[in-house]
């Protein structure tokens, strides 16, 4: 060992099993921290173009409701899952889909046609026809969906 | 900062001595034979982690184990690595053990004062067998599910006993979801404490009784 050297063999060993076990160790802990928080960032789903029928069934000036199913990827299990959207048009031509998710919680808005409102039940908030905040908690105007006609039939991008 | 706070803590918990008598001991001049045993080992740590992971998203029925290994290997980041590693080790685990066992045999390892380190040694084989076993059956796939048909009906075999041991081992007549569950069962909660705390008696002898020198010609 020269003079200059003020690392004993047995330090160095120590250290280099350190390293190594460090790296091993990195070997599992990237892994494995990849491996739990994973799914939590995949997309329960992609969002598609969904069919609702006839653009003939929507009645114009009143919100129509139309239900459809739709395949959901939750882990390893596919689900079908109902969404409901609520059609609204005035002239058979433009329509707007509304989701009936109340923005505020996340529970279900019913169109009230007496009121000519949108109600939901959990905290009393009103929207109007076309998805407005009218009274209550809710932050934003309900979420629509894009929509596209072709052939007749109207689409709405969900998922 | 460092030494004084392992200092301070030295002072508490004597975790220098621990750390010497495990690290520091003396041991006779050895070959790489004598690395089996920390090769096993490491192996049972990378078994431990990979099993605790794995069980994050695996689901012991007949409707969700095939499906939900599928989704850890396809669709999990790393999910491939972690069950490639679980499969894999457990490969390497039997075969590791088994080369252990010979090295003791072969160099008289298992003489007093190690008889007991022996002991536990032979109990702890039996346990990664079992591991092995149980592990089998998990993914819940052709090979899996018929490769336990074939083994319950060995284990079924001696007179008298064997249809008992059989039907205990199936939770019942057929395999069903009662054995997934038990072998699971077995698999991340009765094996494993058995193994750790025997891994426990036999490191804590092997560090107590030193390990044994390569022995010479006419010992």
């Amino acid at each position: 060992m020269s003079e200059d050297e003020n690392v004993s063999r047995r330090s160095f060993l120590g250290i280099l099993t350190g390293a190594i076990g460090g790296l091993i160790s990195l070997g599992f802990a990237i892994p494995g921290v990849a491996y739990i928080i994973g799914p939590a960032f995949i997309s329960a789903s992609n969002k598609e173009w969904i069919s609702l029928g006839s653009t003939a069934k929507v009645e114009p000036g009143t919100p129509t409701l139309f239900k459809v199913k739709v395949q959901r990827q939750s882990g390893w299990i596919v689900d079908e899952e109902e969404i409901s959207a609520y059609v609204l048009t005035d002239d058979g031509r433009n329509f707007i889909a509304m989701s009936n998710v109340c923005t505020h919680l996340g529970c279900h808005v019913r169109w009230i046609s007496e009121n000519g409102q949108f109600f939901c039940p959990c905290h009393n908030a009103v929207f109007d026809k076309q998805g407005n905040v009218v009274s209550g908690p809710p932050p934003t105007p309900l979420n629509r969906y894009e929509t596209k006609i072709d052939n007749d039939q109207l689409f709405i991008l969900g998922g | 900062m460092g030494t004084k706070l392992g200092s301070w803590l030295d002072e508490r918990l004597g975790w220098r001595q621990v750390w010497d008598a495990i690290f520091l001991r003396k041991i006779p001049k050895v070959n790489w034979f004598y690395t089996l045993g920390s090769a096993s080992l490491f192996v049972t740590v990378n078994q431990l982690i990979t099993g605790i992971l794995l069980t994050i998203y695996y689901v012991p029925t007949p409707d969700h184990a095939y499906d939900s290994v599928m989704f850890i290997t396809t669709q999990v980041p790393a999910g491939w690595l972690i069950r490639g590693l679980h499969h894999w080790g457990a490969s390497a685990m039997v075969i590791l053990v088994i080369l252990h066992m010979l090295r003791v045999i072969l160099y008289g390892g298992y003489k007093y004062p190690r008889e007991v380190t022996w002991f536990t040694g032979v109990i702890l084989l039996i346990v990664v067998i079992g591991f092995g076993f149980s592990g089998y059956l998990l993914p819940w796939d052709q090979k899996a599910y018929w490769a336990t048909t074939v083994g319950t009906r060995i284990a079924g075999t001696p007179p008298i006993i064997g249809d008992w041991i059989l039907r205990i081992m199936r939770g019942g007549e057929e395999l069903s979801a009662v054995t997934l569950a038990r072998f699971f069962g077995g698999h991340v909660w009765i094996l494993p404490s058995i193994l750790l705390l025997l891994i426990g008696i036999h490191l804590y002898l092997v560090i107590r009784n030193g390990i044994s020198a390569v022995p010479k010609r006419g010992e």
